[in-house]
């Protein structure tokens, strides 16, 4: 008998348990493992194994300046990098004590949510594989590249950006952006509408995510839950609304917030918020100062005294604190992310116990995970 | 005639004759077909490591199209399966897990190093949980550079792998 791979175990005790391990190679998406214990068809008990991409962003961080440090702290998830790099912008500033320009700020916003639905279409892609709906693949990877322009007229790059530094944004807005923006983003909007009767009204995918993997509005809270699975058990904490950063609390939108807090429901409040996004565009379009400085000058090396810094932004996963300490040196002390995906992969347990090993799929996607992110 | 010409002590010169004859005819003609054979179907193996993925994912979708090159989008089952695109960064607990998928797979099969981490380690070449390349841990026909690679670039890849296959001896 040659060696078992590590974390496997024969099972000796009782053989109506088999013990079944998925990943880090499945049909899925994600490089990720889950060690299932089944009964029959009925899931005992699961034990999610992250960490396949750790790649010690924190440690690096410590050894980089405050500028050389944008690049890779994008890279956890390069299809939402606008909002990866807003809390660490956002916290650097605080302790340089910079002013961020009126224009840079609307910009910003307008980067952000765009990249927001970037990230919203590529998972409900990979939602889509999950659930063997092949059409709900092509649609919103074709849809996506429509933004990816945007994107990529904005900053120069498709997915990793660069595009927030400390102190504003590297670049102002091409001359046409605004307009090509609006038409883009009113065609977006109807194609997105049209998702509602191929992937939310389909009795087969209905079948499959209602009622399962219900996660109560109370476990919701004490799990630490947030972003699309809180608001999907019906607890209205959006952090846009609650502590608005930058110009949010100048533009109308809403927060979504649905009751059942079944997969379902998990996989709906993307779709909502991508339509909310676009209202938020449209709205910065309107309010955006004609002219006006993106940046302000920051010297080559910019060093802080010894203050630290908490900021916090909603990502597409959900709340995104990045922890910043100076210690008077041109690198920082010590960098913390803390990442909405990992706080959702928590739930995994709890919502698969006593579910069936079908389900577990459209459970597992529907948290909103990203496994790159949540091993940082 | 022959009978007097093949006797124990050469027989196996005569062998290795008919070998080299049987090879022009038979086994250049037969290796292009196997070859043709290979190029038109290369299956990827369903296998993500990194952030590389998402481009990967692009590529296969309705824009880029890698279909037409005759590049399925990745398949779940390795059995049947003959290319490993490696995404992007592979880390230390990841390493074992990727030969070990590799080892699983029949021959022939292909690698692609995709993404400057897969080549040398990138981005993260002072981390200490990141490999510096996967050189040491499969043995990669095309390397792909890029952070991350465009789908054009991944797509040039792939083409690259097409034309080396075709000078390959078809085993």
């Amino acid at each position: 008998m040659s060696e078992l791979p590590p974390g496997i175990k024969l099972e000796k005790e009782d053989d109506k348990i088999m013990t079944l391990n998925v990943g880090p190679q499945h049909p899925g998406s994600g490089h990720m493992r889950i060690i299932v214990k089944i009964d029959g068809d009925y899931i005992v008990s699961c034990d999610p194994d992250p960490g396949y991409v750790h790649r010690g962003e924190e440690k690096m961080a410590e050894y980089r300046n405050y500028i050389t440090n944008i690049p890779h702290l994008e890279r956890p998830v390069i299809h939402d990098s606008c909002n990866i790099l807003y809390p660490y912008c956002l916290g650097v500033e605080e302790i340089l004590g910079l002013e961020v320009p009126e224009r840079a700020k609307y910009i910003r916003v307008i980067a952000s949510e765009l990249n927001r639905c970037v990230y919203t279409l590529y998972w409900l892609a990979i939602y889509g594989i999950f659930l063997g709906h092949s059409t709900m693949f092509m649609w919103p990877t074709g849809d996506r590249e429509l933004l990816i322009d945007l994107l990529e007229k904005l900053s120069g790059a498709r997915v990793t950006h660069a595009y927030f530094i400390p102190g504003g944004v590297r670049n102002d807005m091409p001359a046409n952006f605004e307009d090509v923006c609006i038409r883009q983003i009113n065609y977006f909007e109807k194609r997105i509408k049209q998702y509602d009767s191929i992937f939310y009204s389909n009795p087969i995918l209905k079948s499959r995510t209602i009622k399962t993997g219900v996660l109560a509005q109370q476990d919701a809270i004490s799990l630490g839950a947030t972003g699309s699975v809180l608001r999907a058990s019906g607890v209205d904490f959006d952090v846009r609304k609650k502590e608005p950063y930058d110009v949010y609390d100048n533009l109308d939108f809403q927060s979504n917030t649905l009751k059942s807090g079944d997969s379902y429901a998990r996989s709906k409040i993307p779709w909502l918020d991508m339509l909310e996004s676009c209202r938020i565009i449209r709205n910065a379009l309107e309010k955006i100062p004609k002219s006006g400085s993106v940046r302000v000058k920051l010297k080559p090396n910019p060093k802080a005294g010894n203050v630290e810094t908490y900021k916090r932004v909603e990502s597409g996963r959900g709340s995104l604190g990045m922890y910043i300490i100076s210690n008077g040196k041109p690198e920082p002390y010590r960098v913390k992310i803390s990442v909405g995906s990992f706080r959702n992969l928590i739930c995994l347990p709890y919502l698969l116990k006593g579910e069936k090993l079908g389900n577990m799929p459209a459970v597992y996607w529907s948290l909103n995970y990203w496994p790159v992110e949540a091993d940082r | 005639m022959l009978k007097d010409l093949v006797m124990p002590q050469n027989a196996n010169v005569f062998v290795s004759k008919l070998g080299d004859i049987l090879v022009k005819a038979i086994d250049q003609p037969l290796g292009y077909a196997i070859n043709w054979g290979r190029i038109w179907s290369l299956w990827p193996v369903h296998i993500e490591t990194a952030c590389c993925s998402v481009e990967f994912g692009a590529a296969s979708g309705p824009r880029y199209d890698v279909e037409r090159f005759g590049i399925i989008e990745a398949f779940g089952s390795l059995r049947q399966c003959d290319l490993v695109v490696v995404q992007g960064t592979i880390t230390r607990k990841m390493a074992p897990r990727l030969r070990l998928v590799y080892d699983q797979m029949p021959d022939p099969k292909y690698v692609i190093a995709m993404g400057a981490c897969a080549i040398t380690g990138g981005l993260y070449f002072d981390s200490y949980n990141v490999l510096p390349g996967i050189d040491g841990v499969l043995p990669v026909d095309v390397y792909v550079p890029g952070c991350p690679p465009r789908p054009e670039t991944l797509i040039q890849g792939c083409m690259l792998l097409q034309e080396k296959i075709k000078c390959m001896k078809a085993r």
